[in-house]
């Protein structure tokens, strides 16, 4: 395994610990300043600027999202969703303009009042390397069911 | 219940108060789907969904699957998805857009206005096969402006008497927020699920008592980002009013605390070029004073009976699966004849509030849940819509309207449910 692709690896590993663990500050300062975050809805191809999305937000929109699940009054969380997620088939991709392109899929089993639910999705970050380790540019997330009627997704994916 | 009469139904239903059988009983949520879904005007989609000649949608009237599509001449139609030779389901696509449909088990041809085109080795039918008698079975539909209404019932009334002058000046105020007056129903649609029945959804839809706590959430993100605090909308002290437009149709008008002439973006407000662009454009189509009225009240919610929801940047069609399943889909709405950006504002606006992953939708779908559970707890099986009950004005117009925090709305949409469900016409 090439120091690069271990070093994504592991910081994968973490932000998927984090969001597993509903550790909303620390989630949080994974990502970028310049960040977006991106769940397209109905079309993997969609534009977000004509199209909705699931999640569309820069900085500060994950600043909401976090301080709200921090808030205690976000009904939808609580009980929190029990959550174990897989990060696997990592491949990575060096850019021109130094950041790090990462392709993945992720499986992510939900478990809240007795329902066990299963996402999974392709998912492409873009990290910019940052000490030992990155920060997250932009993370996309296509789900398989993006064009389906889903329950309760209000934790982190 | 067993051996439930139309007067059961009713029984169901005070002035006051709802039974919870009214939420969680199958019987009830039959006689819903055969009595209310199956008889009356129905929505099903905008035609803005389907702008072009062979667009259609898959969408359901009750449990009946249906094709909601434009036709060869440009006409809006609701047929029955089902083949009428061995009735198989003769669109499978969700979306798409097609020339007609043939069914796959046999090979019958259909057109697009639901003529039967074709069949193949029509030499084994005798002379009395008639094709002319064997077209896709059509829904009665109506539609204004662009919204689109079915109805499998043909003596139902008309649909102007069904919405009334109220619903339809409603409907007015939303398609003139267009400078053009054309709404684009093309930027997608939010699709949830909740384990509830559909009528926790109408009741919250137009329900401003319950938004401080459940949405306290959203609010202090709100109040954090703009200094703006949506819950002084929703006190008893706010000037903001309910209204019930007949026939089980309400609206909530929150025009009275936004200042004249904005719109209401919460943390996604346009830049002031762009935002004076659409303003100027609406100046222009109707005069100041409309304009400004317009964009003052669009923050406002509209349902219309049974299965309509209208707020802010989008509309709802709710589709009840079972008692206690509810399907609903939310489409952006988006402005023609305005820049870019506004639309995008609008889509950025939508997504933080609306959908699986948004800020306040999903705790009320949460608090839908929570309530299915509470109302099987049989002792004292009634819940309670008596807030604001001494305090209806009754208006000229014909509307009843009642202060933002009051059960005025879920009294009006009770009424029409209890009428309906007890019609001795649809008994049979």
């Amino acid at each position: 395994m090439s120091a690069l692709l271990e070093r994504v690896q592991a910081f994968l590993y973490q932000e998927a610990d984090l969001a597993d663990r509903h550790v909303y500050s620390d989630w949080l300062a994974l990502w970028a300043e310049d960040a977006v975050y991106w769940i397209p809805c109905n079309d993997d191809d969609a534009d977000p600027q004509t199209h909705v999305a699931l999640i569309y937000e820069t900085r500060s929109g994950l600043e909401d999202r976090v301080r709200r699940l921090s808030s205690g009054y976000a009904h939808s969380q609580n009980p929190q969703t029990r959550l174990s997620r897989v990060v696997a088939n990592i491949r990575t991709i060096e850019l021109p303009d130094g950041l790090v392109e990462v392709r993945s899929v992720c499986n992510i089993t939900a478990f809240r009042r007795q329902i066990i639910e299963t996402l999974a999705a392709r998912v492409v970050h873009r990290l910019r390397p940052y000490g030992d380790g990155f920060r997250i540019v932009s993370k996309t997330v296509y789900l398989v069911n993006n064009d389906g009627y889903i329950g309760n997704m209000t934790f982190l994916i | 219940m067993s051996n439930t009469t139309a007067a059961d139904f009713g029984n169901l239903v005070l002035r006051d108060r709802v039974h919870g059988d009214a939420y969680c009983d199958p019987q009830v949520f039959e006689r819903e789907i055969d009595g209310i879904f199956s008889r009356h005007w129905i929505f099903v989609g905008h035609e803005g969904e389907i702008p072009n000649k062979g667009d259609f949608r898959q969408r359901q009237i009750g449990r009946q699957p249906v094709i909601f599509l434009r036709d060869q001449q440009g006409q809006v139609r609701v047929l029955m998805n089902r083949c009428t030779h061995r009735a198989n389901a003769v669109c499978h696509l969700e979306r798409g857009n097609a020339a007609g449909f043939t069914c796959p088990y046999h090979g019958w041809r259909f057109r697009l206005d639901g003529e039967l085109a074709s069949v193949p080795y029509p030499d084994r039918y005798d002379a009395d096969f008639d094709k002319s008698r064997l077209g896709l079975r059509h829904a009665r539909v109506e539609s204004r402006r662009g919204f689109v209404f079915a109805t499998l019932n043909p003596d139902d009334v008309p649909l102007d008497v069904h919405l009334g002058a109220l619903v339809l000046a409603e409907l007015d105020d939303i398609a003139d927020l267009s400078p053009v007056g054309e709404l684009l129903i093309n930027a997608g649609v939010h699709r949830v699920r909740f384990v509830a029945n559909w009528k926790l959804m109408v009741e919250n839809a137009i329900d401003g008592y319950h938004a401080n706590p459940v949405h306290r959430s959203h609010f202090e993100n709100v109040r954090a980002r703009t200094g703006f605090d949506p819950a002084a909308l929703t006190t008893s002290s706010s000037p903001a009013r309910i209204r019930d437009l007949g026939h089980g149709h309400c609206a909530w008008d929150s025009s009275s605390i936004i200042a004249k002439g904005t719109r209401n973006f919460p943390g996604n407000r346009p830049t002031e070029t762009a935002f004076n662009t659409y303003r100027n454009a609406l100046i222009e189509r109707h005069g100041e004073a409309r304009a400004d009225h317009l964009l003052t009240k669009s923050g406002s919610h509209l349902y219309i009976f049974p299965n309509f929801v209208y707020v802010g940047a989008h509309y709802r069609l709710m589709q009840p699966m079972s008692v206690n399943q509810t399907w609903v889909q939310l489409f952006p709405i988006m402005l023609k004849g305005v820049p870019q950006e506004i639309n995008t504002r609008r889509l950025r606006t939508h997504e933080v509030f609306y959908g699986p992953a948004g800020f306040g939708q999903s705790d009320d779908i949460e608090i839908f849940e929570r309530n299915q559970i509470g109302l099987s707890a049989a002792l004292d099986p009634w819940s309670l819509i008596a807030r604001g009950i001494h305090l209806e004005t009754r208006h000229e117009d014909g509307s009843i309207s009642g202060q933002i925090t009051d059960e005025l709305s879920n009294r009006a949409v009770w009424g029409r449910w209890r009428e309906l469900m007890t019609s001795e016409e649809d008994a049979a």
